[in-house]
């Protein structure tokens, strides 16, 4: 069990601990680096926190985490993204740690826990499929029980750092004949597993940060399996609104806004009424998401469960975000299209990254699309 | 949903009484038939307003009030404004009353709250000039000493409440100073004209001609003149926004209910992905005037000067204007040709809307004074 109860610690003092460990501990290489983090950049760091032990921060002190309470873990978080710091292929501690410590057999818990926390494990989703992207729920991928072990058949797509990662937690069919949600089983999947092709895809942005994965005859022993069979999509679904509050973070579009406003500054466009308008509005945007996202927050550090209203923020935010590096690249002008960092009027720009990382925060995590459908049927209550 | 800045158990007592009070005293036909009369206040619903101790919520209590926060007053003005109660509570409850609860002259201010509060007197602050200014350096209203008091010249434009007003507090410039008198209805030289809102209730212009007031009826002057006058309608553009939402609130509902109830097809319109998405839209832009609203109360009160507390009431009023009228356009949309109707409601809403959104400051505005006093762009 982790020693020091953070929670007992004023807001004020924790932030200050997490941010000064921050300045002086993560590379300044990789600050701001708008993309994912690849595992060989993020093991020293990976490390540090480990060694520090901070690389769980959601988890419990008796499972070897920080044990935060959720204010606790927003500033932790907000932090995180103040100082410019690049999440590790942390699915692992933010997803499936979680998961195995709620539906896990002991025996799961004992193995993997440890295991992810020390890096040994570093984990990817292997949810969606060619033809189960919004619509999930009609995934494919194959899990059939012979001789007590799952063979399992298939493709999976879109598999954020699946070539970093060593094992893979899956959605897949075991049970053809049921309702679509009730077929889906939850496995934990070794990636070296004999039957496992990882391909990496590249982006629009140039990186290949998302993979598809393919299982042909793939053998795990029926242990592989979390909860109970045909509960994958209960299993699944159990995480997502604390991810659409962080997801809402108006610390997000901060590097945009910050580059925007030197840009801004370094060209004299403080001083054309077209331009303040269009600035004004956006920094509007965000300044008020920070009020609705300020609101969930308070609700959540009153231990108020967050609602389906939370993915508000993921919409709105996200769609802010977007708007704002659209103006980057626009202010930019010629510079705005060039790759890699622009010198404009000294101050150095990624216009294009920037812009490109902002592309898929409104299609990963549901598409902005599917979260209106939830919020029109569990919100408004439209039929 | 609705504003929670005073969390209080108070702030929710407050909220259920302006709810039960507008449930018994007034409904959309009383709206439409002061419409129909160019009515600008019902005396008698006034007086109630008063008992309940609403009129003098940011009076002190040695002049009868409550001495309540703007916190308070925005709950009061968002429940009246959900049923479109034309009443000019926030031009007299906020605007007039913060400018006289800062005023310098004790005794005329005192006796002016007293009056105030208990609703026997309607008193309108006549302060802006201009369309689309809301700056008080542009004030171009002469008093000038005259036999022992002052004359007043010039034309104040676009007072709420003004038609219905007892009496009026003016800003004029008297030499290089600023300085509030306190007119009477009735004083000679002065006229007062209105013209119809959107909403179907008056606007007046006031004209000054050669006014005599008394010394004593000068109020304040100087830096506390100007202090007030700021104060006020800083404050008044947070409550103003708080009668948005309140709008937002109903015109939103509204058009969810028929979303729901309303058949094409074989189905419920709330069924079609377009017109869902559509709704979402409206709903998140009434969250962030809420959140911001909300927020915006929070801080105002302790503003720790005067640029920061007119950039939280820009801030506010920007968004809860903005999303106010795309809330109220949109109902018309959602419900079709029915909205685009007199009979129906919702055209009620887009004009309380219309009428809102520009008072005070409209969205525009508010962005470019934003940015002047927060963002320091030099335009």
């Amino acid at each position: 069990m982790s020693a020091t109860d953070y929670n007992a610690m004023s807001d004020a003092d924790f932030r200050q601990e997490v941010r000064t460990f921050f300045e002086r501990n993560y590379p300044e290489v990789l600050r701001y680096i708008l993309r994912r983090a690849r595992w060989d950049e993020m093991r020293d760091w990976w490390r540090t926190l480990y060694d520090k032990g901070w690389i769980a921060p959601n988890w419990p002190r008796e499972h070897g985490g920080m044990g935060l309470d959720a204010g606790k873990m927003v500033i932790f978080l907000e932090e995180m993204e103040r100082h410019g710091v690049a999440r590790p292929p942390d699915q692992g501690i933010t997803q499936v740690g979680p998961i195995i410590m709620k539906f896990g057999a002991d025996a799961q818990k004992a193995y993997y826990l440890p295991r992810t926390m020390s890096g040994e494990c570093i984990w990817c989703q292997g949810y969606s499929e060619p033809n189960a992207g919004s619509d999930l729920a009609n995934l494919q991928t194959s899990a059939v029980i012979e001789g007590g072990e799952f063979v399992i058949n298939g493709q999976k797509i879109w598999t954020s750092m699946a070539h970093d990662s060593t094992h893979i937690y899956l959605l897949v069919r075991t049970d053809r004949q049921a309702k679509k949600q009730e077929g889906i089983s939850f496995l934990l999947v070794d990636l070296k597993t004999p039957g496992i092709t990882v391909r990496p895809i590249r982006n629009i942005a140039g990186h290949e940060e998302f993979c598809e994965v393919f299982f042909d005859d793939v053998r795990v022993p029926v242990d592989a399996l979390v909860g109970k069979l045909n509960a994958g999509w209960t299993v699944a679904k159990a995480l997502l609104t604390f991810e659409r509050l962080n997801i809402g973070s108006p610390r997000r579009p901060q590097y945009a806004l910050r580059r925007l406003e030197m840009l801004a500054r370094a060209k004299g466009l403080f001083s054309d009424q077209g331009f303040v308008d269009r600035y004004t509005a956006l920094h509007l945007d965000i300044e008020d998401q920070g009020s609705l996202y300020s609101r969930f927050v308070d609700q959540v550090k009153r231990d108020e469960p967050l609602g389906q209203d939370v993915s508000a923020l993921k919409i709105w935010g996200m769609e802010a975000w977007q708007r704002l590096t659209e103006l980057l690249v626009e202010t930019g002008a010629e510079e705005g299209v060039i790759e890699g960092v622009r010198d404009v009027d000294d101050v150095g720009v990624d216009f294009l990254s920037t812009f490109y990382y902002s592309r898929p925060s409104t299609i990963y995590g549901g598409s902005s699309e599917i979260q209106r459908n939830i919020m029109a049927k569990y919100v408004l209550k439209i039929p | 949903m609705m504003i929670n800045s005073t969390g209080s158990e108070h702030g929710a007592m407050l909220r259920d009484s302006v709810a039960d009070f507008v449930a018994r005293g007034t409904d959309m036909a009383r709206v439409r038939r002061m419409r129909a009369d160019g009515q600008e206040c019902d005396r008698a619903l006034w007086s109630s307003m008063a008992e309940f101790g609403w009129l003098g919520i940011l009076v002190p209590e040695a002049c009868g009030g409550l001495a309540l926060g703007i916190a308070e007053a925005a709950i009061v003005a968002e429940g009246l404004a959900g049923t479109l109660v034309p009443e000019p509570y926030t031009a007299v409850a906020v605007l007039a009353a913060t400018v006289l609860a800062k005023s310098r002259n004790g005794e005329m201010r005192d006796g002016l709250l007293r009056d105030l509060a208990t609703g026997k007197s309607l008193i309108a602050l006549a302060w802006q000039e201009t369309a689309g200014d809301i700056e008080v350096d542009t004030i171009a209203v002469r008093a000038t000493p005259f036999e022992g008091g002052y004359k007043l010249d010039g034309m104040k434009r676009y007072v709420a409440g003004g038609v219905a007003a007892d009496g009026y507090i003016v800003t004029a410039r008297a030499g290089r100073e600023f300085a509030l008198f306190w007119v009477p209805r009735g004083t000679p030289g002065v006229t007062v004209t209105g013209e119809t809102l959107a909403d179907g209730r008056p606007t007046a212009t006031i004209t000054l001609k050669d006014a005599l007031v008394p010394r004593a009826h000068e109020l304040a002057r100087g830096e506390a003149a100007r202090d007030a006058i700021e104060t006020a309608r800083d404050f008044a553009t947070v409550v103003a926004s708080a009668e948005l939402l309140g709008v937002m609130h109903r015109a939103l509902d509204m058009s969810l209910n028929y979303m729901r109830t309303r058949v094409q097809f074989g189905k419920p319109i709330g069924s079609f992905q377009a017109l869902q998405h559509r709704a979402v839209d409206l709903y998140i832009q009434r969250q962030l005037a809420s959140a911001v609203l909300e927020d915006g109360l929070r801080r105002i009160a302790d503003a720790e000067d005067a640029r920061t507390r007119a950039a939280i009431a820009s801030r506010v009023k920007a968004r809860c204007s903005e999303a106010g009228l795309r809330i109220a356009r949109e109902a018309i949309q959602i419900h079709g040709a029915i909205g685009f109707t007199d009979e129906y409601d919702a055209g009620l809403y887009l004009k309380r809307a219309l009428v809102l959104a520009s008072w005070l400051g409209n969205a525009a505005l508010h962005r470019r004074r934003y940015a002047r006093l927060a963002l320091e762009a030099q335009v």
